[in-house]
């Protein structure tokens, strides 16, 4: 454990280094999230709803639905791929410690920052549409959406790994990657809430990991869907959560009686 | 038991074929030659306790390959290692904290954090007492003289602090084997020298066993009593690095210095092979038996003779005629 929180406190420290680029990403974030709420605002003009969305809700659905997915994501795919491409991860064999474990730290550390001043800018956002926000304070319904954003931070984080891992094969993977950002984006919700489509989107997307780490918290948080199916939807994040670890389990081990440690 | 032991070694690599230009691009996106290349070949040998190694051969002729298969970064494709006892690819813990490999080319420090962080760090990862930590450290920080530039951002520091503090970051957690592969490569002639001694002392105190890839000869002769020459993957001399000089370097050389007049080509050639000339000095190649010989003879000529050097040829000269033939 203490072996942990060294890494996490050196990589804290490495990120206070370049506070510059820290802060200037998250003035982009909110930039983003504004626009959003701005083109909805337009959109519904003198309406007074859409698909079973009133403004206010729309308005919290964006907020609280970005709030959430900060929290959950990482950048580890890139980090793994560079690692592996660049030869550096042969720094990391020699050690006694596993990998996954340095790597798993080392994101903690590397993003918890970043995590904490987006969750502090999601706030100012919101301060700004005090008026639009609906609050919504039910313990129980709080915890479920908590428990999921926790299953939904390992399963994000399993996925990034697998897809760094492909390096391995491909030496890159930042085609994969972005693809793969742009389609759990869609299926996250994060575009607009997904049951603003037709009914069978929302059946596929909760079946797949994505739309936990926004959709369904966020519907949750507004009461749109029941607890009973947002359990269900926990228990969906398990199997993910096997499945993504068994996968990531394989590819490491074929991945390293392929790797070379080119560059050295 | 020998502290390393390779037996019958081999790995291959696989790569693709392109063809030149950007349509050789378009057609290995679609279609991709692939091939093998044999980076060691069925490489055998043992190395004890306490032993300093050079290992040398030059650029892509499998040495590096085999120190990352002794370090179990790569599975052999064929044959056997072991490293004090260990099988090195099962990267078991027990053996990971008894062996180092430092890379001139490639850093385990972290460049954004001084370098006092990666000790740190190293030292919860090899899960160091805080007593031990604290003598290793002060210990090598001394020896290194480094203790001015701990605290420095690891990427404001210039090549040779930096791999001094490489070094010790490798060193911290006491290993009985230590992989060194061009330790020295990029640093000025004094810098160099500060490693080397290091080296020395530390292979001599410590009864480590040392395995040191260089190109630069100096290396080699100051550190190392035996070496493994390898090429093309294959072992081509192992022994003593004396024997191979005298083996492969049938000449002495002899550094003659004139005064006065200086002397002409025609009045030396008869002494010997000459390898350079100018009217006030020369270098002649002459065998091995008869170096005396020729510089009593010299001196004692009518030539204006101001001083005679009797030197070994150059190693560097030796492995060259090795690579060569």
């Amino acid at each position: 454990m203490k072996k942990f929180l060294t890494i996490i406190k050196a990589f804290w420290q490495r990120a206070l280094t370049y506070r510059f680029t820290v802060i200037a990403y998250r003035i982009g974030e909110m930039g983003e999230i504004v626009v959003l709420i701005l083109m909805w605002t337009a959109i519904y003009g003198t309406q007074e709803v859409i698909k079973g969305f009133t403004l206010p809700e729309m308005i919290t659905y964006i907020l609280a639905g970005n709030l959430f997915h900060v929290m959950v994501r990482n950048f580890l795919s890139t980090v793994v791929a560079g690692d592996i491409k660049e030869g550096q991860l042969s720094m990391f064999l020699i050690k006694p410690m596993s990998y996954f474990s340095y790597i798993l730290a080392r994101e903690i550390g590397r993003i918890s920052l970043a995590t904490i001043l987006s969750v502090i800018s999601q706030f100012i956002v919101i301060s700004f549409f005090l008026n639009a926000f609906i609050w919504n304070f039910d313990s129980v319904y709080l915890l479920v959406i908590f428990i999921m954003l926790v299953l939904a931070f390992v399963t994000e984080l399993l996925l990034s790994y697998l897809v760094g891992l492909i390096a391995f094969w491909t030496d890159e993977v930042d085609g994969l990657y972005r693809t793969i950002e742009r389609v759990e984006k869609f299926f996250s919700g994060g575009y607009f809430p997904l049951s603003i489509l037709p009914a069978g989107f929302v059946t596929v997307s909760s079946l797949l990991p994505f739309a936990y780490s926004f959709f369904i918290p966020a519907q949750l948080y507004l009461k749109k869907i029941d607890l009973a199916t947002g359990l269900k939807g926990i228990l969906v994040q398990l199997a993910w959560i096997a499945l993504l670890y068994g996968l990531v389990r394989v590819v490491w081990e074929r991945g390293l009686r392929k790797y070379e440690g080119i560059g050295i | 038991m020998a502290t390393i032991e390779v037996k019958n070694l081999s790995k291959s690599y696989e790569y693709y074929k392109k063809e030149r230009g950007l349509l050789g691009s378009f057609k290995s996106f679609l279609f991709r030659e692939k091939l093998y290349a044999e980076a060691v070949k069925e490489v055998s040998f043992s190395i004890n306790e306490g032993e300093l190694v050079g290992f040398l051969g030059p650029n892509g002729a499998g040495k590096t390959t085999t120190l990352k298969m002794l370090s179990g970064i790569l599975y052999p494709t064929a044959g056997e290692v072991k490293v004090l006892g260990f099988t090195p690819s099962k990267r078991e813990k027990a053996y990971q904290k008894q062996f180092a490999l430092v890379m001139g080319q490639k850093n385990q420090l972290l460049r954004d954090l001084p370098a006092i962080e990666t000790f740190v760090l190293n030292k919860e990862i090899y899960e160091m007492p805080d007593d031990e930590f604290k003598r290793n450290l002060d210990e090598l920080v001394e020896l290194f003289e480094i203790k001015d530039i701990l605290d420095i951002q690891v990427r404001k520091l210039s090549l040779g602090q930096r791999m001094k503090c490489e070094l010790v970051a490798a060193l911290l957690h006491k290993p009985k084997v230590l992989f060194l592969d061009e330790p020295t490569i990029g640093l000025d002639v004094v810098a160099q020298k500060k490693i080397r001694d290091f080296i020395k002392k530390y292979n001599q105190e410590k009864k480590t066993a040392i395995i040191l890839t260089s190109h630069y000869m100096e290396d080699i002769r100051e550190l190392c009593r035996r070496v493994i020459i390898i090429n093309l993957g294959k072992i081509i001399y192992d022994g003593n690095l004396e024997d191979l000089i005298r083996k492969y370097a049938p000449h002495k050389v002899l550094t003659v210095t004139f005064n006065e007049g200086g002397a002409s080509r025609e009045q030396i050639e008869k002494y010997g092979e000459i390898a350079e000339y100018n009217p006030y000095g020369c270098v002649i190649k002459t065998p091995r038996s008869e170096a005396k010989n020729t510089a009593v003879a010299l001196l004692s000529s009518d030539l204006p003779v101001d001083d005679i050097l009797i030197d070994e040829v150059e190693i560097d000269d030796v492995v060259r005629q090795i690579f060569n033939r």
